[in-house]
């Protein structure tokens, strides 16, 4: 049997990380092998529960297909087994051939989601960081950077998710809870049985639908205009919290012209939601607030002009008077820690980071480069040459748009290291395959911001001859000799212990709680007594920075693309966010059981849709 | 004794107890059948799901011609000695609820055992619609919810309309 457990028989208490929901876990050890995985008690977001997803964990973990031994591409595309020194000997090498020859800048680090944020993301960007290049890279570009974005630009913080059981009035905008957010479920069946009301805005009707008072279904792409008409109505009607925006915010004269075109007409005209549904959103939300819920899910950033969409909505929010509420915008508060990120001590200035260029924002607020973009790097179109990629937990061969660019330039590297639990479609294009240890492997530390939450994760088992995230980067640092200097901790436990330093917070603390400890109380209406997080102080309804950069201040609304060029040859839209509550991302598709329900590729139409002649569909 | 239930107003419709059930089928080599239910009437906005109540008067076991639905001494659920069953279908017909069924790939009847007394999907269920306690506590949560929306939809009383 693969791997060796960290205790004989009994019960290892950690959290899930099958997706980034993070729930506890008791993990059943029996003679040296794990047989089971039960919720664990005490953790306020899963509350004693949790999914068929974080059930099949130990599937996963020992799956068939898992990469034990690195591997080495040959010149005949075939791969073959290398001893782990070796391999990071060689990569070590090349890595300082690209660096002589066109610079540190040549290469890049992409951290995938399937590893997490927090700690495993910020060893990335240390490393990145260290080697001298500002070219860090993640999914994020396509998804959770235009929410993150969205929220930041008008109130200075990212807004984990509010508490919804204590709202009157639910809005949500293009999200699913049981696939997105599967703790939000427990939440809305309280907030239900407490009376609220809920509104859904998707393009598809999923269940959840099934409760709403109001359930519209805008264009794709066109929940700005939805949003600017809500604003409008709440302007108009004079019902919107005047003490938050005369003393608490800016830019409101602009936010009140440009609203004046959004009638509920113009807005149906856009979006496709009626314009009596549209009074009739604003009313709810007028009868409720300010105890209004807004979350917007990543159904919204994946459109263009997607962050000002967002953005408009999260100013409708603090018009409701929901600002750091219980049940609205929560301004979070950070755990006192060490970062790992190296921003202070190597600002790497006038390195030309991928992307920022054309994507200012997005660089100076996340220290993240553009993956899109990237890709034109590698082919050779940018100003300079992207040589050399360490891929670690992504599959951008699958999850980057365009995916046969994303092959072409994947294939065209000096260098592709790839460190995954599987043979990956990326991987396949790989000059390196380094096995990646799964979160049943690690020990590290999580901090949920919506409950002030911080918890530590317990290692199960270990499979040997494979290393964790850290390792990996420790290990190559060594090689590359800034080891020493910025990866001197000899193994996670170690940098755990660093990051919890300035928290007073202790290791041990954290051990005997598995269930995790509060580490700052929860306070609301924070805003009242301290200036927000924005450059102003204040929320930016419109954002300075923004006109600085050239960019309108306020988030106008731009129709997307398949209403600004209409198409009589490809009449379908097309999107491709929905999911199924097995899958994460790209992950777990070779799982044997969810193979069994979802075996092929599944796509949605609207039965109209379908019984059009022009549709043919092939068996 | 205890049952799984379902509090309705709390089901999301996610699946994810069915698929619980499924793998927890799957891992037993017991076929590929969920014995929990979910059903969603998207048009009508309408979800509905269920599993085996364990009846005391078991019509099921009652009917069996073989004897093969047998009563847990532990946890009091009606169990199916699958090398007694015939798969005859007797059972199925005589289900009040619709909770019995065949499972094809075994040829065997199938239903909810209640996991041995620790109801997997009932631990899956994140939206926490899914009880496992005594019949008689779902019969109070029902009354209590009852109370709840009649409380929170009556119309106050207003003298001046009686004259």
């Amino acid at each position: 049997m693969m791997g060796t457990t960290i205790i004989e028989n009994g019960i290892v208490k950690t959290l899930c990380r099958m997706c980034d929901n993070r729930c506890s876990i008791d993990v059943h050890v029996r003679d040296g092998n794990m047989v089971g995985i039960a919720p664990g008690e005490g953790n306020p977001s899963n509350q004693g529960r949790m999914c068929p997803r974080g059930g099949a964990a130990l599937d996963m973990f020992y799956h068939p297909d898992r990469i034990r031994k690195p591997l080495k591409r040959r010149t005949d595309g075939s791969f073959v087994e290398i001893s782990r020194d070796r391999a990071l000997d060689e990569i070590a090498e090349k890595m300082l051939k690209i660096k002589d020859r066109c610079g540190a800048r040549s290469m890049g680090i992409w951290k995938g989601e399937a590893v997490g944020f927090l700690q495993q993301e910020e060893y990335a960007r240390r490393f990145a960081r260290a080697f001298g290049t500002p070219n860090y890279f993640s999914n994020d570009s396509a998804c959770y950077n235009g929410r993150f974005m969205g929220h930041y630009l008008v109130t200075g913080f990212w807004n984990p998710f509010p508490y919804y059981a204590n709202a009157d009035l639910i809005l949500l905008f293009g999200t699913n809870p049981p696939v997105c957010h599967p703790p939000f479920m427990a939440e809305f069946a309280d907030a239900k049985a407490n009376g609220a009301n809920l509104v859904v805005i998707d393009p598809r009707l999923n269940p959840i639908a099934c409760y709403a008072d109001i359930f519209a279904q805008p264009l794709p792409g066109t929940d700005g205009a939805l949003a600017w008409g809500l604003i409008r109505h709440l302007v108009k009607a004079g019902e919107y919290d005047h003490r938050l925006i005369e003393h608490h915010s800016i830019g409101f004269e602009g936010v009140v012209d440009y609203a004046e075109k959004f009638t509920p007409e113009y807005v149906e005209e856009q979006t496709g939601v009626y314009a009596d549904v549209v009074v009739n959103i604003a009313r709810l939300i007028i009868e409720n607030r300010p105890k209004v819920s807004f979350y917007m899910g990543a159904g919204l950033e994946h459109h263009d002009n997607g962050v000002n969409n967002i953005r408009a909505l999260v100013i409708l929010s603090c018009l409701t008077g929901a600002l750091d509420i219980d049940c609205g915008l929560t301004w979070p508060e950070e755990m006192q820690r060490n970062k790992l990120t190296l921003y202070d001590e190597l600002p790497l200035e006038g390195k030309k980071p991928i992307g920022a260029d054309r994507f200012p924002v997005l660089y100076d607020l996340r220290k993240e480069c553009h993956s899109m973009t990237a890709m034109d790097y590698m082919l050779g179109h940018g100003d300079y040459p992207l040589k050399g990629l360490i891929i670690t937990a992504a599959n951008p061969a699958v999850t980057n748009p365009n995916t046969r660019k994303v092959e072409e330039a994947l294939g065209s590297l000096d260098l592709l290291v790839v460190n995954d639990l599987f043979f990956t479609k990326t991987a396949g294009r790989a000059h390196y395959i380094l096995p990646a240890a799964s979160f049943l492997e690690r020990s590290e530390i999580h901090i949920d911001i919506k409950y002030q939450r911080v918890y530590l994760t317990n290692k199960v088992a270990d499979v040997p001859g494979i290393q964790d995230e850290y390792m990996l980067w420790h290990d190559l640092a060594h090689r590359l000799d800034f080891g020493e200097r910025y990866f001197p901790w000899r193994n996670e436990t170690q940098v755990n212990r660093y990051i919890l330093e300035p928290s007073g917070i202790g290791l041990e603390q954290l051990q005997a709680h598995p269930e995790g400890v509060q580490y700052r109380p929860l306070t609301f209406k924070k805003h009242l007594s301290r200036p927000l997080p924005t450059a102003s102080g204040k929320i930016e309804l419109a954002s300075p920075y923004l006109k600085n950069l050239g960019f309108a201040a306020i988030p106008e609304y731009v129709p997307p693309y398949h209403l600004r060029e209409r198409s009589g040859e490809y009449p379908f839209l097309l999107t491709t966010g929905a999911r199924k509550t097995l899958f994460y991302h790209s992950r777990h598709q070779n799982m044997e059981y969810f193979r069994k329900l979802h075996p092929k590729a599944e796509v949605e139409i609207h039965p109209d849709d379908a019984a059009e002649p022009s549709f043919a569909v092939a068996s | 004794m205890n049952v799984v239930f379902v509090e309705l107003d709390r089901c999301i419709a996610c699946l994810s107890c069915e698929q619980a059930c499924q793998f927890q089928q799957a891992e037993r080599n017991r076929g590929w059948s969920p014995n929990i239910f979910v059903n969603v009437d998207i048009d009508r906005r309408r979800i509905y799901a269920g599993t085996c109540l364990q009846c005391e008067t078991a019509l099921c076991m009652e009917v069996c011609p073989v004897s093969a639905l047998t009563r847990d001494p532990e946890t009091a659920a009606v169990i199916v000695e699958e090398e007694i069953c015939l798969g005859c279908g007797l059972c199925v017909a005589a289900c009040p609820f619709g909770y019995m069924q065949i499972d094809e790939s075994l040829g065997k009847a199938t239903k909810c055992d209640l996991c041995g007394g620790n109801p997997r999907c009932v631990q899956m269920c994140m939206a926490k619609a899914l009880h496992f306690g005594s019949i008689n506590s779902l019969a109070e949560l029902k009354r209590k919810q009852t109370d709840l929306r009649l409380g929170l939809r009556a119309v106050p009383y207003d003298e001046d309309d009686d004259q």
